[in-house]
């Protein structure tokens, strides 16, 4: 079937001719309310929407944990395995005897870092101290590891 | 039911002043144009011209419904819900095609949900569909009536009716608004269209009596 229209071919009835009736006069007026409503509904949820999401992004930056840089995680990083290295010195010292001047190189990085830390230096300049300090007391461990004691005095020297 | 609504003469082609000063001759229902600066307000969220809109789309939406549905409140429900929608998309609407058409794409959608939603839509048997319609004889009164023989046909014969001979749409379209094939809207329009004539044509019963 093509898409002629019924009232084109010749029958009894014609649709054109179908009554055209007029919806109630009180429609406007209840659409314009419902409208309204639904405007304020949409107000009060975007308001309460954006107190949410503010509520959100402050617990967000008092409670979420946040990453740190990639040179201040060196640094942690840096602190903590110093932290390890330290406890594996005492260890050995105590058991070895080498002596306070073991330490003496450690203590010259301990002073730059702590000088560093005091003029609030920025952590391109801290991380390589914390490195030379980790480097240090790992030569000291090696050094008392692998010969006499008293050997160890030669790395601390300066 | 619609019966107790104004009725007046369909108005075919009248001549109307746009908001930007220019008057053109523009067709009745959704053939009616929108003007440029009425849409821009409606854009805007301007009540008055979504009032503008109603005024002059308001009638072809709630007779659109009104046909298919056959009840009055079903009708209206169509149009406050499309209307609804309509302010909130408004935005949305570029001009790609006629402001009625869209509107009227719209109304017919609804509508055809309004079916589905009341299960009037569930058989898709052609036949069945016409097996709980009285077969023709109506009486003079309906006889003469479009609107009464229209009545008469099952809501998704009368949609598919209204939709095509009145509204214009092709079988291509509505077999994209019923989610069915051309094949489908072509059977039930045949058979609806036969009926429509049959009973418009049939003698009625007294008619028939007097003949004898």
């Amino acid at each position: 079937m093509n898409d002629i229209r019924f009232h084109d071919a010749a029958s009894g009835i014609d649709l054109r001719q179908l009554p055209v009736f007029k919806p109630d006069s009180a429609l406007w007026p209840r659409m314009v309310a419902a409208q309204q409503r639904r405007t304020r509904v949409q107000r009060w949820r975007r308001g309460s929407f954006s107190l949410a999401a503010a509520a959100a992004v402050c617990a967000a930056v008092v409670l979420l944990p946040h990453p740190l840089p990639p040179l201040q995680q060196e640094i942690a990083a840096g602190q903590r395995e110093s932290q390890t290295l330290e406890s594996q010195w005492l260890q050995l010292a105590n058991s070895t005897r080498p002596g306070a001047t073991g330490l003496a190189r450690v203590r010259v990085i301990d002073d730059a870092l702590q000088a560093a830390y005091d003029r609030g230096a920025q952590a391109d300049e801290l991380a390589p101290l914390w490195r030379q300090r980790n480097q240090a007391l790992r030569g000291l461990i090696a050094r008392v590891q692998d010969t006499d004691p008293n050997d160890a005095l030669a790395v601390t020297r300066i | 039911m619609a019966t107790d609504c104004d009725v007046h003469p369909v108005p075919r082609v009248f001549v109307y002043k746009m908001a930007d000063g220019q008057s053109q001759h523009v067709s009745s229902g959704f053939g009616q144009t929108l003007d440029s600066v009425t849409l821009e307000r409606a854009r805007r969220g301007d009540m008055a011209a979504f009032a503008v809109i109603y005024e002059r789309f308001g009638t072809a939406c709630y007779n659109l419904a009104l046909r298919v549905l056959g009840e009055r409140a079903a009708a209206e429900d169509i149009v406050q819900e499309v209307f609804l929608k309509m302010f909130g998309s408004v935005r949305g609407f570029h001009g790609d095609a006629p402001f009625g058409a869209w509107l009227k794409r719209m109304t017919a959608n609804a509508t055809i949900d309004a079916l589905r939603l009341h299960q009037r839509f569930r058989d898709d048997d052609v036949d069945a569909l016409f097996e709980s319609m009285p077969a023709s004889g109506a009486d003079a009164e309906s006889r003469a009536d479009a609107w009464s023989l229209l009545m008469r046909l099952p809501p998704r014969a009368r949609a598919v009716v209204v939709l095509h001979e009145v509204e214009g749409y092709t079988h291509k379209e509505m077999a994209d608004l019923f989610g069915q094939t051309e094949s489908y809207s072509k059977s039930i329009l045949a058979r609806a269209l036969k009926r429509l004539n049959d009973a418009a044509l049939a003698p009625s019963s007294e008619e028939a009596l007097h003949d004898e």
